[in-house]
């Protein structure tokens, strides 16, 4: 579904990821872990062309996206949902779900991914109508989740969606995560809450200060000593 | 180099005025004075117009307020009224600055406004004026005004050449209030704030005041010019002042010339002027607007910098290239024993954005020797905290007591005098000044002023103290990642500060670069600043602090020494999840 | 009686600016272009509709045939010069600026700067108004006003409920976002330029039918315009409108209890203060 391959990013001069190499299997829920500023979110905003200073590959699906404009790389079946959540503030929670389904595939049958969603999110169903900045903190999580399944992705890119949550919120974010997981959607998840994200996918990389320290089977990462020295410095 | 300079601008005006009391010896046809007379009504508006807009960053479309105000005074009181010319002059710029400081006032007060709004503002007040100046029949009220003929001293020949002469004082004044602006604190003030407004205010600069004063000076520049102007144009309409060319002629003229520096004015209004000259010889009048509208939108396109800065970095500087020997003595003589007592104090501390609380009744006490870390998961408020304690956000409940002194709601520049420094996530230096200058910067407005030359030697010696030493006359721009972040690092140190606060200033470098940025925390740390470092990589952490405070959504979870905080279970479980104890 | 009749008659004019404004505040808000030359535009359509009209004797409102095309294209590929040219909010405003001083000086270079004005033969809008109980107006004002409240409407209705109307929501909010939902910016961009171009040649149509022409009437618009489309909030199409409106009818009020020319004093000084109580607009709620 998603190959990487020695890729490299910078902020201007200052580079952010050093060759990295990373995998993602069709259906398989993979996660990304690391301290923060490790480069975590970079990368997939590389992935997804919201970064341009980018070298190396990266293949959806057959097709290398380096270099192609952000709003034709969603076109290869890829939907964000994007650290700090972003939803649009000043639209309605409808709205911002039919922005999701912008492109031409998407919209066709956008009532019917709609209402699944809203099965997926309750919550969201009673506040169709509200404008997304009234929205708790995760509402508007799963909001931007939502949007980004309104896309019909392939593969679903998420950051941090843990991020200022409060626990019992977190697991009932998860909850929906490993249900779209089940549907057979790819997961690329960044994340910084270690164990949750392990308990998710099957297989994990540890970045660390913008290169891939580590990576192998979920279990073998919890148990590893490396995970914790990556994490915690 | 300030006495320099006004003796050179006193020698121009003095060798051109030469032009009209020597005119008959030299043969100058009296039809070329009344085009230099043209040519130095523009010098004056084009430099009161780059006083605020140019040095400041912030654009007028209000030039022709300032022209009308001016013109108007000196057409009703003198003309009308037959008061004393010269006293006319005087009102003329009394009632310009009370407009400009009505304006200020207003406008600099917003903390939303921005530079577009700003500019629409400006734009609006010459209409009003305008549309005053119509209807009241005691100011003009449609008819328009003849202005006659003030008596002047026969020795100086013809009215043209008293026009010529007087209209050459104004314009030599503006330029040389221009030229001392530039080269004085004010001028850097400006300077900081069109590079980097919240930075300059950060730093303690008093942004308000100084915006207020180019403002003021810019208007009472006008105001002159205007008043003079009555007389060269004889017959005061509203539409002769008040109209729209004047903005547009000013902004080109700026924008061509260059507008950073006081001589762009000067020179794009001699070549506007003569460029005008000259199509209205080949009879293109017409053409005029077309051509200095294009001018205007390929200098933005092409050449947003101006001419004069253009021609200038074409030669090699040689201007402040000698390095000066940096002065070490009041960087070392700070190397204090331990302190103990309380530099910090918060309590209660709340910020609420909308529904989201940043931070939520945080209570903390720095001790004035310590270098605390602090750390916590992303949201959990770290930035947020620094930009409370640094008086960038007010707090929605709560106090912060810093020195003593009771800082909550004071405006940052006035924080920044009581002793705390900070640096940015992104680094943003003043992009238009050297490294040694964005460094002396610091200390001419920061906790214990200095002169400039003063200041440069200081900054020397705050750059040696993070290794950029050998990099003072390089511009922001050539400097790497990391020396960026070591030149914020020491441009907060020029304000000797009491509290540095480092917000993530290791971010993005090389494990090299880190262990480098590492020492030069520790080297300040050792200088006596207390230093309150918000770093994401625990083993520097680990390194640098003495005590780590952790946050986590807004509040305090764990506080203590490091090795005790980082492997506090709590914490542990933060970071990395919440079955991570096991 | 005679202060409702101006009061509502300045409602309608109100109208006409709220038509010229509303491409001002889209482009403005959504593209972050502030283009003054729009006023250029206005005005060269205006100019268009009283050329084609008198010389074709073309029914002045069938102009439109020709200038809204030609607006289209020129507003589109105006915003497709801007976004390759990497133009920021503040230098569009002053490069647009410029562009505005040439379009005027041309259009008074090819038309003079005299009044004009199409005849009465070519068009027999100027002259007819239609009577309300006793109160009379001029077909020309109450045209310009459905027009605006049509065209504002339809434009709401096609921001809240098409894709393509929530994708320009959306980037206004998110650009980032946005683009990686699909939204083509360099599209986007020129298809809204393209489409404030279309309202350009409609409001100068509008203005045509019923004022003398001057190239100068652009700078008059100018402050009015600008008004309107911060008193309405950046952005805000249904703002916009009431704002149009509103400074419509307190210019109405105005030049009857004082007198013309103090409309402008009273409205710019409206202005500077809702710019300083409210700067986001008064009809915008507060964020959140």
């Amino acid at each position: 579904m998603l190959e990487i391959g020695e890729l490299s990013a910078w902020y201007g001069d200052a580079r952010a990821l050093w060759d990295v190499t990373l995998e993602v299997g069709a259906g398989e829920a993979v996660c990304l872990i690391g301290p923060n500023g490790a480069g975590k979110s970079t990368l997939v905003a590389s992935v997804a062309g919201l970064h341009a200073s980018v070298r190396g590959s990266v293949v959806i699906d057959g097709v290398d996206v380096v270099g192609l404009p952000a709003h034709r790389i969603g076109g290869q079946g890829v939907a964000i949902v994007p650290e700090g959540r972003r939803v649009f503030p000043h639209m309605s929670v409808h709205d911002n779900l039919c922005l999701g389904a912008y492109r031409r595939t998407a919209r066709a049958r956008h009532r019917q991914t709609m209402a699944e969603v809203f099965e997926l999110f309750p919550r969201l169903s009673a506040r169709s109508a509200q404008l997304a900045g009234s929205l708790s903190g995760g509402e508007q999580q799963m909001l931007a989740i939502g949007r980004a399944l309104m896309a019909l992705p392939r593969l679903l890119l998420l950051d941090e969606p843990s991020l200022g949550l409060a626990p019992v919120v977190v697991d009932e974010v998860y909850e929906a995560l490993g249900e779209i997981n089940g549907r057979g959607v790819s997961v690329l998840l960044v994340e910084q809450d270690v164990d949750r994200a392990l308990e998710l996918s099957a297989r994990g990389y540890v970045l660390a200060e913008g290169r891939m320290v580590a990576s192998g089977p979920a279990e073998r990462l919890r148990a590893s000593d490396e995970v914790r020295r990556g994490v915690l410095g | 180099m300030m006495a320099r300079g006004l003796v050179g601008i006193g020698l121009a005006v003095a060798a051109l005025s030469t032009l009209s009391l020597y005119r008959e010896t030299l043969g100058f046809p009296i039809a070329y004075l009344a085009l230099l007379t043209t040519a130095l009504f523009w010098v004056t508006q084009a430099t009161s117009w780059n006083i605020l807009s140019g040095y400041s960053g912030y654009f007028s479309f209000g030039q022709a307020a300032y022209v009308g105000v001016g013109a108007y005074t000196t057409a009703v009181l003198f003309g009308r009224h037959e008061w004393n010319f010269y006293l006319t002059v005087l009102i003329a710029a009394g009632l310009c600055a009370v407009l400009a400081l009505g304006m200020g006032l207003l406008a600099f007060r917003l903390r939303s406004l921005r530079g577009e709004i700003f500019a629409l503002l400006t734009l609006a007040v010459p209409f009003i004026l305008a549309a005053l100046a119509r209807i009241n029949g005691s100011i003009d009220g449609g008819q328009g005004i003849i202005v006659a003929i003030p008596d002047f001293p026969a020795a100086l020949g013809r009215f043209q050449d008293f026009l010529y002469l007087i209209t050459l004082l104004v314009a030599g004044i503006a330029v040389a209030v221009a030229f001392v602006m530039a080269h004085s604190r004010s001028g850097w003030a400006l300077a900081s704030i069109r590079d980097a407004e919240d930075v300059a205010e950060a730093l303690g600069v008093a942004t308000f005041r100084h915006k207020l004063w180019a403002l003021v000076a810019s208007a009472v520049i006008g105001g002159v010019g205007g008043s003079v102007f009555a007389l060269q144009i004889g017959f005061v309409t509203v539409d002769s002042v008040f109209s729209l060319t004047v903005p547009l002629f000013v902004i080109v003229m700026s924008v061509l010339g260059g507008r950073t520096h006081w001589f762009g004015p000067v020179l794009g209004a001699v070549l506007v002027v003569l460029l005008q000259d000259r199509l209205s010889a080949m009879a293109l009048l017409g053409w005029q607007p077309v051509i200095l509208g294009a001018v205007l939108i390929v200098m933005i396109l092409v050449a947003p910098e101006g001419l004069y800065v253009r021609v200038r970095n074409l030669w090699p500087r040689s201007r402040g290239s000698k390095t000066p020997p940096a002065d070490l003595s009041e960087v070392d003589e700070q190397l204090s024993v331990v302190d103990d007592s309380v530099l910090v104090e918060c309590r209660d501390l709340s910020k609420h954005f909308g529904g989201v609380r940043a931070v939520e009744g945080l209570s903390l006490q720095i001790r004035a020797g310590e270098l605390v870390g602090l750390v916590g998961p992303n949201g959990s408020g770290k930035t947020t905290l620094v930009n409370l304690l640094a008086g960038s956000l007010r707090p929605t409940r709560g106090s912060i007591h810093i020195a003593g002194r009771d800082t909550t709601g004071l405006p940052p520049h006035r924080i920044a005098h009581v002793g705390v420094a900070r640096t940015y996530q992104i680094p943003r230096p003043f992009a238009s000044m050297t490294v040694r200058d964005n460094v002396a910067m610091a200390v001419l407005f920061g906790r214990e002023p200095r002169r400039l030359a003063h200041a440069r030697r200081l900054a020397a010696g705050h750059l040696a103290m993070v290794g950029l030493d050998h990099l003072g006359d390089a511009y922001p721009s050539a400097l790497n990642l990391h020396q960026r972040q070591l030149l914020e690092m020491a441009r907060a140190l020029a304000t000797s500060p009491k509290l540095l606060l480092l917000d993530e200033a290791l971010a993005g470098l090389n494990p090299a670069e880190i262990d480098n940025a590492v020492e030069v925390v520790r080297r300040i740390h050792a200088s006596g600043v207390c230093v309150v470092i918000v770093e994401h990589l625990l083993r520097v952490v680990r390194a640098l602090a003495t005590r780590v405070v952790v946050l986590d959504r807004g509040s305090c979870l764990a506080d203590g020494d490091p090795e005790t905080v980082l492997s506090d279970p709590a914490v542990v479980r933060a970071y990395l999840g919440k079955r991570a104890h096991a | 009686m005679i202060t409702i009749q101006s009061a509502l008659t300045g409602l309608l004019l109100g109208g006409l600016y709220a038509l010229m404004a509303a491409g001002v505040s889209v482009t403005w808000g959504v593209l972050r272009i502030i283009n003054l030359a729009h006023f250029g535009m206005i005005l060269i359509s205006a100019y268009l509709t009283f050329q084609l009209a008198s010389d074709w004797g073309l029914d002045p409102i069938l102009t439109l045939a020709v200038t809204v095309p030609a607006m289209f294209v020129a507003g589109g590929a105006l915003q497709w010069a801007y976004d390759r040219l990497g133009i920021s909010e503040l230098n569009s405003l002053l490069a647009s600026f410029g562009l505005l001083i040439v379009i005027v000086q041309l259009v008074s270079n090819v038309w003079s700067a005299d009044f004009q004005r199409m005849s009465a033969a070519v068009n027999p809008y100027a002259t007819a108004s239609v009577g309300i109980g006793r109160l009379v107006f001029p077909v020309t004002t109450l045209l310009a006003f459905l027009v605006a409240v049509a065209f504002i409407a339809a434009a709401e209705l096609v921001l809240r409920r098409t894709f393509a109307g929530r994708a320009l929501r959306a980037f206004a909010e998110d650009r980032t976002i946005a683009s990686a939902f699909g939204i083509d910016h360099r599209r986007l961009g020129i298809v809204l330029g393209g489409l404030s171009g279309a309202t350009a040649a409609v409001a100068g149509m509008l203005f045509a039918l019923a004022n003398a022409l001057t190239p100068a009437t652009a700078f008059e618009w100018f402050g009015i315009v600008f008004a309107v489309v911060i008193l309405g909030g950046i952005g805000h199409l249904t703002g916009t409108l009431a704002a149009g409106l509103l400074v419509g009818a307190l210019s109405g009020v105005v030049s009857v209890l004082l007198s013309p020319a103090a409309a402008p004093f009273v409205l710019f000084t409206a202005i500077v203060l809702a710019l300083l109580l409210r700067p986001r607009g008064l009809f915008v709620r507060a964020a959140q």
